[in-house]
């Protein structure tokens, strides 16, 4: 009981965090048509602006996850500015955008491997344990919820009572009917780009507290969360909540499962490519769709 | 280092991307598809030549495997999300391409695993001179690469080619007039990972040792770099950017042993890599060869029938 306990926590962790660094994925997908590969270095960035204020022992995880918050959408935002935007002004296709954030993420990628070197980093702050029950839980995995649980509510709250959340909705479903009735679609866009991107770089600071700093932290967990976004059905946030945590709970489910025949535990990341696989054979759509 | 030695190498290596570069041609710049991990196919081609190499089977039998190998996978990996938007065929490769490195990394049944595995070379119980075995690595690498561009160059202006760039241009049109544009888009799709086996068995002969790590993202995204550089839609633009990038990747390398900079010319380089695919993209979408008309016989036809023409008419 106590170990089927541990388990669900596990998942909801790993649900959390997908939940968090998908939430930009899909919501500019849905926008702007294109999968954004330069999320993955989103991610990454956020998780290195946690570690300025994180270096000491006594540092604010809040302060971080604000700070993080920040400049991972400012740098959403310039990346758009300089980079998608001027290609989707010259009605680029949907490759040459992929390939340009390709690109784009290999600019930020080694930048940050310039500025902090390529050697593994940690957090300094020691995260208080405690049980709970049966389960043995972390401070930090008590935040990592908490956060998860506010941008669920927060987002399902700007996406259905705001004028801006509509908006988004809006262009999302029919972006030339959208322009018609008056919404401003760029005001729109950079909204969702600095909105999405914060988020990720939220997941990058717990991320690397949970585990270590380094500048392929976003590229090893992009996998799942493109598997996460695709079966959430593309541009859909509803569906992205439910996604995260079945992924949540089929990884470490699928991770006893492998211990148990004998299989080593990188086998991991294969999960996830298997879920992506049969949605894209069974139900393209997603989840949502 | 002996500097016509070196100069082999990079002539290898160039011939190598070249060929990478031609099947990711094949499928990007006349199909519009794209393939994002090409790197997976690359690795498939090399640790099937390892493994039938190691088995004692001749050179050519093993790049034969290594080719139908890649393509085989190819073809299962692709064949599903054909019918869907092509940002899924991105996504699925991607992920393969790490899926099938950290399979093998995790396997040490399969090739050695992480440990790498030891590919017997070609040409080694022939010869002891190294200018002679380099020599011979040339005439190899050159020799597939001369019978792929020929095939890919008649392929692509064939009729064949003409529906591959129908199906980029417009899809439902091609559906329209009674095309299957699924059979066409795995057929190019196969094919291209055939070539890029055989550019893995290649590589795996060349340097006569390989493990996963040698099979990064990093792979793929040199291949984009040379096809977009050189001109997607152009095969002698594919050859162009695969030599450009090539001398590039060197010059650096040689650049870092006589320059001091305040960064490291590795990462610099990669910066720099990532602004030129993104300015490349941004002002010079066609690269540097763009593509050419497509030639027929009514097209030559025409153009004689107006070169005939009194002048100033």
């Amino acid at each position: 009981m106590g170990e089927f306990a541990q388990i669900l926590l596990n998942a909801a962790i790993t649900g959390s965090i997908y939940l968090l660094a998908g939430t930009g994925l899909t919501l500019t997908y849905g926008l702007l048509r294109f999968p954004n590969f330069a999320y993955a270095e989103f991610i990454t960035f956020g998780g290195y602006i946690g570690y300025l204020l994180l270096q000491k022992p006594d540092g604010s995880l809040p302060l971080a996850v604000a700070a993080a918050f920040f400049a991972t959408g400012l740098l959403s935002l310039f990346s758009h500015l300089l980079c998608f935007r001027p290609l989707v002004n010259r009605r680029a296709s949907l490759i040459p955008l992929m390939v340009a954030s390709i690109g784009l993420g290999y600019i930020i990628r080694y930048s940050i491997g310039e500025m902090w070197s390529w050697a593994a980093l940690s957090y300094q702050p020691v995260w208080q344990a405690f049980d709970l029950g049966p389960v043995r839980v972390t401070a930090l995995w008590l935040y990592l919820i908490g956060a998860a649980l506010f941008t669920g509510i927060g987002l399902h709250l700007l996406l259905t009572r705001t004028k801006t959340g509509k908006a988004i909705r809006a262009i999302a479903g029919n972006p030339d009917l959208a322009l018609v009735s008056g919404i401003n679609r760029d005001r729109i866009t950079f909204f969702t780009c600095f909105l999405g991107a914060g988020f990720a770089g939220v997941a990058g600071v717990f991320r690397a507290a949970d585990t270590q700093l380094s500048p392929v932290l976003g590229w090893d967990i992009l996998l799942p969360i493109f598997a996460v976004v695709i079966l959430g059905g593309i541009g859909s946030f509803y569906g992205l909540i439910m996604a995260a945590f079945l992924l949540g709970l089929a990884e470490n489910f699928g991770v006893i499962l492998l211990q148990a025949v004998g299989l080593s535990t990188e086998y991991r990341m294969a999960i996830a490519f298997l879920v992506l696989i049969l949605v894209l054979i069974f139900r393209p759509k997603g989840l949502a769709g | 280092m002996d500097p016509l030695f070196y100069i082999a190498d990079t002539l290898v290596f160039a011939g190598i991307f070249a060929l990478l570069t031609l099947s990711l041609n094949l499928e990007y710049g006349f199909t519009g598809l794209g393939n994002f991990g090409k790197v997976a196919f690359f690795m498939a081609g090399a640790y099937t030549y390892a493994v039938m190499a190691s088995a004692h089977m001749p050179c050519y039998l093993c790049l034969i495997g290594a080719g139908l190998a890649a393509g085989l996978i190819g073809f299962l990996i692709t064949f599903p999300v054909l019918r869907l938007r092509e940002d899924y065929l991105a996504i699925v490769t991607l992920s393969f391409g790490e899926i099938l490195r950290i399979t093998i990394k995790a396997q040490e049944g399969i090739a050695g695993g992480v440990q790498g595995i030891v590919v017997p070379g070609a040409f080694a119980p022939f010869t002891d001179s190294v200018r002679l075995l380099a020599l011979a690595n040339i005439g190899l690498v050159l020799f597939c690469l001369l019978f792929t561009f020929l095939l890919v160059q008649l392929l692509t202006h064939s009729p064949y080619g003409r529906i591959l760039r129908g199906i980029r241009e417009d899809e439902t049109a091609m559906q329209a007039i009674g095309k299957n544009t699924v059979i066409y888009k795995a057929g190019a799709l196969a094919t291209g990972s055939v070539i890029a086996g055989v550019a893995g068995g290649l590589f795996a002969q060349y340097i006569s040792f390989i493990d996963p790590y040698m099979f990064l993202p990093l792979v793929t995204f040199f291949v984009w770099i040379m096809l977009i550089l050189g001109g997607p839609g152009n095969n002698w633009g594919a050859l162009l950017g695969g030599l450009t990038v090539e001398l590039i990747n060197r010059g650096t390398r040689i650049a870092k042993d006589y320059l001091s900079l305040p960064v490291d010319p590795n990462n610099l380089q990669f910066i720099l890599f990532g602004m030129l695919i993104i300015l490349f993209l941004l002002y010079r979408p066609q690269g540097l060869l763009p593509e050419g008309p497509v030639k027929t016989a009514a097209r030559k036809e025409v153009l004689r029938w107006r070169s005939s023409l009194p002048t100033g008419s």
